[in-house]
């Protein structure tokens, strides 16, 4: 893909993921019902339950595109794995401070050491460990080997985050969309909510995505308009 | 399949064989965990709490960190002689190379277990359960996953400017399943519980430990290659 449709991707998804965000706290703050028992602390729901779910997936796409490195040595494959990356430190930062402000207030306590917020915190080390070996690494390319297979390791932690909430009942509320037997048991009008922060916070983490692969595409450009340099002259 | 085998073994000999003659790793694992008992009988005002009740745990952290410190330096040795060169490029397939270090590493940690078990016992006359064999069988398992990890990321770590600095942060998010399930497993049979109280734990830490294995067989050879 030319740089210049990268850019052009970014700026649309860009423009489409602000908008939503900015529709989704019209909502929340407008719009969509109060929560019965938790009151007006659940629309943090709304911002906790996207950036979660942007964070799993950023972590599946750099656990994927890790794996398909290792496989075919792309190195787009490994700008796409650094970049999808970023995003879900980012997105997993802003998943473990809304979860604990939401829990103050609904758990009466910011913190517990129930099974999923522990491995999802323990997830965000696993790749705050990927960007320390890579910035570490003595050998630029076997930096890139090792963050791959760091990122690899790091999602086959996210199955074990699965079984444990099954196998421990906990404090965590149960899936209330995903939920196989009954079916979403959201409100409707709470559902279109969530609905439209997941798309829009989907949005902006593709944008940021196509953003940061721009740059290691240009870093790339730029490194072997470097090297040529020299004979060139 | 034979000859594999015995291309692991005379890795895991040659290690083995370089601890008895040097015992430069045991004896700084050794060494720490006695250390570490001596800290903890310090650290914890014993008229508050009383020890048994935190045995399980204590030993653990006693074993995480004691086994860290000399799996760190699985691939030292081989590092500063060059002598990583002629293991790489030797016949050994990679994966055989990474098993022979997990198997030598997991005897070193089993040592290192032993020692800790007895120390506690000494200083603190932990009471360690009736049913020692089962006991074994937990330690065992949760080993093998702790050393499955720690061997693999010993070998990144060692090519990082950061080295063994880098290698709690690794590795401690993705131990803390063993521990989870290492300690309560262990703690039950402290107490003498059913059986029944301490498989469920046990299956996890089997697992763990499969996943774990698997994977840095199929992992090291990424992290080793040039």
């Amino acid at each position: 893909m030319s740089l210049a449709r990268i850019r052009w991707m970014a700026t649309v998804l860009g423009v489409l993921g602000v908008a939503g965000v900015l529709v989704l706290h019209w909502l929340v703050f407008f719009w969509v019902g109060t929560e019965r028992t938790m009151g007006i602390v659940q629309r943090i729901f709304y911002v906790h339950v996207p950036s979660a779910w942007v964070t799993f997936l950023a972590f599946g796409i750099t656990a994927l595109c890790g794996a398909a490195y290792l496989w075919l040595r792309d190195e787009r494959l490994d700008w796409a794995a650094q970049s999808a990356a970023e995003g879900g430190l980012v997105f997993g930062a802003i998943m473990l401070t809304s979860g604990p402000l939401w829990a103050a207030y609904a758990w009466g306590t910011p913190w517990t050491w129930e099974p999923r917020l522990t491995l999802t915190l323990l997830m965000w080390f696993v790749f705050v460990g990927y960007f320390l070996v890579r910035a570490s690494a003595e050998d630029r390319q076997a930096g890139k080997r090792m963050a791959a297979v760091i990122g690899v390791l790091g999602a086959l932690l996210i199955p074990l985050v699965h079984v444990s909430v099954l196998w421990f009942p906990s404090l965590h509320p149960q899936p209330v969309v995903l939920n196989v037997e009954e079916g979403p048991t959201l409100d409707g009008d709470m559902l279109i909510t969530l609905m439209i922060g997941l798309l829009a916070f989907t949005l902006i983490f593709f944008s940021v995505f196509c953003l940061r692969y721009g740059l290691e595409h240009m870093r790339y450009q730029r490194a072997i308009a470097t090297r040529e340099q020299p004979r060139a002259t | 399949m034979t000859v594999y085998l015995r291309q692991v073994a005379a890795i895991v000999r040659k290690d083995l064989l370089l601890e008895v003659r040097t015992g430069e790793r045991l004896a700084a694992m050794g060494a720490l965990t006695v250390l570490v008992a001596v800290l903890f009988h310090f650290a914890i005002d014993q008229g508050l709490v009383r020890m048994q009740v935190l045995a399980a745990g204590l030993i653990w952290m006693t074993i995480l960190f004691g086994g860290m410190l000399g799996m760190g330096r699985t691939f030292e040795m081989e590092r500063e002689q060059g002598a990583i060169q002629g293991l790489l490029t030797s016949p050994v397939p990679l994966d055989g190379i990474y098993l022979a270090k997990v198997v030598s590493n997991f005897v070193l940690v089993t040592l290192i277990e032993v020692v800790a078990l007895a120390a506690y016992w000494l200083f603190f006359g932990f009471n360690y359960g009736n049913d020692l064999l089962l006991l074994a069988g937990v330690l065992g398992v949760a080993t093998l996953g702790f050393v499955a990890v720690t061997t693999l990321f010993a070998a990144i770590s060692a090519q990082t400017n950061m080295g063994q600095t880098l290698l709690p942060i690794l590795i401690f998010p993705l131990l803390v399943p063993v521990v989870i399930f290492g300690v309560t497993a262990t703690g039950r049979i402290f107490a003498s519980r059913p059986v029944q109280e301490v498989e469920g734990s046990l299956y996890l830490l089997a697992a763990f430990t499969v996943v774990a294995l698997t994977a840095g067989t199929i992992l090291f050879r990424y992290v080793v290659e040039e």
